[in-house]
């Protein structure tokens, strides 16, 4: 009885909410109007508890909340936009979203090894460790006995599902890695320490696990880390396996269909029948803004093979799709290459929800860290945001043709980084010093830039800042607030299991 | 998007390609001299065998003190432990043989170098490395 009451007053509350905005002054302005519709989109929202059949994780290696606007920016600049008001794929209103906490549990600033455990196995993870208990120790193999933790891979192929990697990093890199690995190190991609008999290397847990049954779908770089030392790769480098083991022999072996560039991956049979290995660059394929068509196919392309593949079985599928090198780009503290492959992850997010159905498929969308980039002001509206910062313009919307100087008289971009490479200290006979180097709009904006920087470092460095996760479909709704990273494995795990 | 591919398709547009190269001239920049794909050279480095040229770029620290050998990259070189196992090179560099003496400069202070360009597989004897395209007889600054 109360609660119909207090329903009936809030509704009527409401209406003369409502009522009464249509008189204020602002009620005309297409802000106003856009706001209303906003809520209404959320309004809107019906809470899906379905089962969900099929599972996508899309993870933008390194893309914090701060990555992910300067990536917003650039899409929507890129098409003609002032940028700012640019939405990308999956921050529509049908995406529900929470903020993330991507710490370890010996680290304040987090690696992509243990982020991605943590997904994949719901419990936080040490520093550089993959999907090992907390007692495990970092380098020390004799600590993976008896800490190897189950992936959500190992429960859904349990339920017969398929499961599939896609990643423009190596497919051995930390987070396609944490699908299917454990491991005491990180780098452990191809061999194992000397005595070292509790686990074997990233490559061969890869193929234990597709001849186990559990991966069905591999596609990435790293095709040196699966080809003995001394042989002679697929596009002419040699192999890294100490062990003399030819793992791509071992794969097709198996039964698997193998490809190595565009052409054997538009050759694929992608009717589920058979494992897939596709190891498109010895190491990491190449960025987005460097890769030819005939030489790779982009993300999305793989990430459209992926689903079309996974869908053949009627159980469903667990899919983990990484654009492992926005993480690299801001590593080198190159800001364009950044963008240009955050735009390729925003256009895979788009794929897999073009080909997916939102009654059976949960689609999360989520970064496993973010970076040292921050941003400059006062720039005004339309700033591009790979370049120089402009003055906000009194009339009107766009910047001023004005660039903002800085006290050294200089102008400066938009983007900076904490520490990197690009530091503007430089090292001299007394120590460490200098000032700004002057910048051109052009060279700022040149693909090659490097983003001036203030702590010298030869690579930039993760920060231990927040990343949105965004998600539709299924138990989406459960993403909300600020979480511990560890609870998307949660989500993913109720949605499958929901009764 | 700035490609290289673009870049390379004005860059053989303008006149530059046509005439000696001057001092007045924009430097190059390293990732002119390749194709986009793989680690073929491009038509304007092919072009301009032979001839002296002036790149951009940045010094890799030394291989090897005292030496006349230096790396000039596209950008600075930067080594990530969360990235790499152990240092790689790009693929697309410069391998830069110098008049004098390599005078240090830091790796991420950037540089103009002036040298005869030469194309083709060529090992150096004190460091192994193996290049593909060098300025030789170069000075910098």
């Amino acid at each position: 009885m109360k609660r119909t009451l207090i329903s009936a007053i809030a509704l009527s509350a409401a209406t003369a909410a409502s009522a009464q905005t249509a008189d204020l002054p602002q009620a005309g302005s297409e802000w106003f109007t856009a706001g209303q519709e906003a809520i209404q989109a959320i309004l809107d929202r019906q809470d899906n508890t379905n089962t969900a059949k099929n599972v996508i994780v899309l993870v933008a290696d390194g893309n914090g909340v701060g990555t992910n606007y300067a990536t917003r920016v650039f899409a929507g600049q890129q098409e003609g936009k002032l940028g700012e008001e640019h939405v990308l794929p999956y921050e529509t209103p049908d995406y529900h979203a929470a903020l993330v906490k991507t710490y370890n549990i010996n680290a304040q600033t987090p690696d992509s090894a243990p982020t991605a455990g943590a997904m994949n196995t719901g419990v936080k993870q040490r520093f550089n460790l993959i999907n090992l208990g907390g007692d495990a120790i970092h380098d020390d193999c004799s600590t993976v006995a008896g800490n190897e933790l189950t992936t959500f891979a190992e429960i859904v192929s349990g339920m017969e599902k398929s499961v599939g990697i896609v990643s423009t990093a190596r497919v051995t890199h930390a987070t396609p890695a944490a699908v299917y690995s454990k491991t005491a190190n990180r780098n452990w991609e191809d061999s194992v320490p000397e005595g070292c008999d509790t686990q074997k290397d990233i490559a061969a847990q890869l193929i234990d696990q597709m001849e186990a049954g559990v991966i069905d779908f591999a596609m990435g770089g790293g095709r040196r880390h699966f080809v003995p030392e001394g042989t002679q790769t697929d596009e002419g480098g040699s192999g890294r396996r100490a062990d003399g083991v030819n793992l791509i022999e071992n794969a097709t072996g198996l039964g698997a269909q193998y490809a190595w560039n565009t052409e054997t991956f538009n050759a694929l049979t992608l009717d589920g029948e058979t494992p897939i290995l596709a190891l498109f660059n010895d190491s990491h394929m190449e960025y987005e803004a460097d890769r030819a068509d005939d030489d790779e196919p982009s993300l999305a392309e793989m990430t459209k093979a992926a689903i079309e593949y996974l869908s053949q079985n009627e159980n469903g599928y667990y899919l983990e799709i990484e654009a492992g090198r926005v993480d690299h780009a801001n590593h080198a503290g190159n800001a364009h290459r950044t963008l240009v492959d955050g735009v390729a992850f925003a256009e895979a997010v788009a794929m897999a929800d073009e080909l997916t159905n939102d009654e059976d498929t949960l689609i999360i969308v989520t970064a496993d860290h973010e970076h040292s980039i921050a941003f400059n002001g006062y720039c005004g509206r339309g700033t591009p945001i790979l370049g120089l910062c402009y003055d906000v313009a009194q009339q009107g919307d766009k910047h001023s043709d004005e660039l903002v100087l800085a006290d050294d008289g200089k102008p400066y971009t938009v983007i900076g980084y904490l520490n990197g490479s690009g530091s503007v200290l430089v090292e001299g006979e007394n120590g460490y010093e200098g000032s700004r180097p002057d910048v051109t709009q052009d060279e700022a904006t040149d693909l090659d830039y490097v983003q001036q920087a203030l702590i010298p470092k030869s690579s930039e460095s993760h920060s231990g800042e927040d990343v949105a996760v965004y998600a539709k479909g299924p138990w989406a709704h459960l993403f909300d607030g600020t979480l511990e990273q560890n609870v998307i494995f949660h989500v993913m795990h109720h949605a499958v299991t929901a009764e | 998007m700035q490609t290289r591919r673009h870049f390379l398709t004005s860059a053989l547009a303008a006149p530059l390609l046509a005439r000696p190269a001057l001092a007045q001239d924009a430097p190059l920049k390293v990732r002119e001299l390749y194709e986009r794909r793989g680690n073929d050279l491009s038509e304007l480095a092919v072009a301009r065998e032979g001839e002296r040229i002036t790149v951009e770029g940045f010094m890799a620290p030394p291989l090897k003190a005292e030496s006349k050998f230096f790396v000039l990259t596209k950008m600075p070189m930067a080594v990530c432990p969360f990235c790499e196992t152990e240092a790689e090179w790009p693929n697309d560099i410069l391998a830069v043989y110098t008049k004098r003496i390599v005078n240090v400069i830091p790796f991420n202070k950037k540089i103009t170098v002036s040298g005869v360009l030469e194309l083709g597989g060529y090992r150096d004897p004190e460091t192994g490395f193996l290049s593909m395209v060098r300025l030789s007889d170069a000075n910098y600054g």
